[in-house]
């Protein structure tokens, strides 16, 4: 079976390493992006082998995950997506509800409960 | 123009009250030549009379004698009618007097008073907070330097108003901007920390205890970030709650569980009472919750090993009654007055881990009143601490923003 593959985007590496590093552990194959521009480069470049779920900071320089993930939305692209934010203000106040955002989670991160989000993402 | 009217006035004064001396002076002197005429009349009937007696030419003295009584009588009717005028002049002066004085005055609290009356209503106004209040200057010279004063000391309130607001703001978006800017770090050393800690096997009892040091103390750091996050919304008046109709029995028992692992490590015993039938509330679950979890959490560091620690609910009229207890030390009086502010913490010094942040309770009572609810403490030294959360029973309305902040609340 195919391990499942995940799109990580943060602009700090710090942050890429730990997640990348965790979510290896758990057994997941992983991509990063260090901003928008990357997320959607990254997604275009792997058209064969596509990430199947897309894990993205909120705030970034260049451009946003809530705008990449709007960019790719607009592409046709509806790969699964989670919003990483710093704290819920950033996604309670303007959450755009037409981006089909899969969760949202929260820093300092609670990896039981991204795992099981992604799972959750995946299996559906 | 009231100056022009006053001094208008004041020269009508004069001019009448100088006529009114000139008219009775004439009058007395009248008065004086009408006695000496009248008396030399007396003298000539006098004489006449004494011709008369001595029979001298007596027609002659009788006709002398009338001619008197007549030129008397016509002096006295002369008299009469100057004092008559006299005093009509006199009483015309007065009324006139009066009259002016009167409309003088009312003139001058007529100038007064619509002025003033407008420094009332805008002093009302910039009481009740619109320091936009000004008054239109104008009308005596007094009431004008007044008004200027008045509108000059409104000026200033709103220059300052406008700097606390700034700062205000400035502070707002300062805990903001920190509480985002640390938590990327704060992610980094959990996370790492806790990569660490799943190779536990690799580590030594000491390598494992400094990570747990760590970790404890990143979770610290995040509480208070979180806490910090919650008041500076509070204080911008963002803190939103959104309520919906919820039964408090499993908020109660998610919050008790919740405890349950931290409580059970220091022998600490759990109770949960909540009464059957209790009708639902109308609350934001996830911030109830939270106030729960901060009373238990204090009920918990506070209270030594082997304390108990219950929490009950109850209908209280129209309110439900939420109540933390545990038999730990207790507060002394002065302490229990401060608890609801922020920062103030319990003495610590009876147990040896309090990880709380001194916000949680300032938090709760905000979290609560928000919810249209009150929150007490009541404690006895030795005995045990009680903390009430009372919250409208049934559900109505629509989703809350805490009022903005007022000075009586801060």
């Amino acid at each position: 079976m195919m391990s499942t593959k995940v799109l990580i985007a943060d602009d700090s590496e710090t942050i890429l390493l730990l997640l990348r590093t965790r979510l290896e552990m758990e057994g997941y194959e992983v991509v990063t992006a260090t901003d928008g521009v990357e997320v959607v480069e990254a997604v275009g470049r792997e058209a064969e082998s596509a990430p199947d779920v897309l894990l993205l900071d909120a705030m970034m320089p260049r451009k946003s995950g809530i705008d990449a993930l709007r960019e790719l939305r607009a592409a046709g692209v509806d790969t699964p997506a989670l919003i990483v934010s710093a704290h819920q203000d950033e996604t309670d106040a303007g959450a755009p509800t037409d981006l089909d955002i899969g969760g949202y989670v929260t820093k300092p991160i609670d990896f039981d409960l991204l795992f099981s989000s992604i799972t959750r993402l995946t299996e559906s | 123009m009231a100056n022009r009217l006053t001094i208008g006035f004041a020269i009508a004064f004069a001019v009448l009250t100088g006529l009114a001396v000139i008219g009775v002076g004439r009058f007395l002197q009248q008065r004086q030549d009408f006695e000496d005429a009248v008396a030399r009349s007396y003298q000539t009937e006098i004489a006449a009379r004494t011709r008369f007696a001595q029979g001298e030419d007596r027609a002659a003295a009788r006709e002398a004698i009338l001619a008197q009584e007549q030129r008397r009588q016509s002096l006295r009717d002369d008299i009469d009618d100057e004092t008559r005028d006299t005093a009509l002049l006199v009483g015309a002066g007065l009324i006139a007097g009066l009259t002016g004085a009167a409309l003088l005055f009312s003139g001058l609290i007529a100038s007064m008073r619509r002025p003033l009356e407008e420094l009332v209503e805008a002093s009302q106004r910039l009481a009740s907070g619109d320091l936009d209040a000004r008054v239109k200057v104008g009308g005596l010279s007094e009431t004008a330097t007044l008004g200027s004063a008045f509108n000059e000391m409104a000026s200033e309130l709103q220059r300052r108003a406008g700097e606390r607001d700034q700062l205000d703001r400035m502070k707002d978006e300062f805990v903001l901007t920190a509480s985002h800017e640390l938590r990327s770090p704060l992610t980094s050393v959990q996370g790492f920390a806790e990569l660490l800690m799943l190779e536990r096997e690799k580590l030594s009892t000491k390598q494992a205890e400094t990570v747990e040091v760590i970790l404890d103390n990143t979770r610290h750091l995040v509480r208070l970030l979180n806490d910090l996050l919650d008041l500076a919304r509070s204080d911008a008046g963002r803190l939103v709650i959104k309520p919906v109709p919820t039964e408090l029995a499993p908020l109660v028992d998610d919050a008790v569980r919740t405890m349950r692992s931290q409580t059970e490590a220091r022998q600490q015993s759990l109770s949960q009472e909540v009464e059957t039938g209790l009708p639902l509330v109308e609350v934001d679950r996830d911030r109830i919750r939270q106030v729960l979890v901060n009373l238990l959490t204090n009920a918990h560091e506070y209270s030594p090993q082997g304390a108990s620690i219950g929490v009950t609910a109850v209908l209280r009229g129209a309110e439900v009654e939420i109540s933390v207890s545990d038999d730990g030390p207790g507060m002394p009086e002065d302490q229990l007055e401060h608890i609801f502010d922020r920062f103030t913490r319990g003495d610590a010094g009876l147990t040896q881990h309090v990880g709380g942040t001194g916000l949680g309770l300032a938090i709760s009572k905000s979290l609560v009143e928000l919810h249209g609810g009150t929150i007490a403490a009541e404690a006895v030294l030795g005995q045990g601490s009680t903390f009430r959360v009372r919250l409208p029973a049934g559900a109505t309305g629509d989703p809350v923003t805490e009022p903005a902040r007022t000075e009586a609340s801060r």
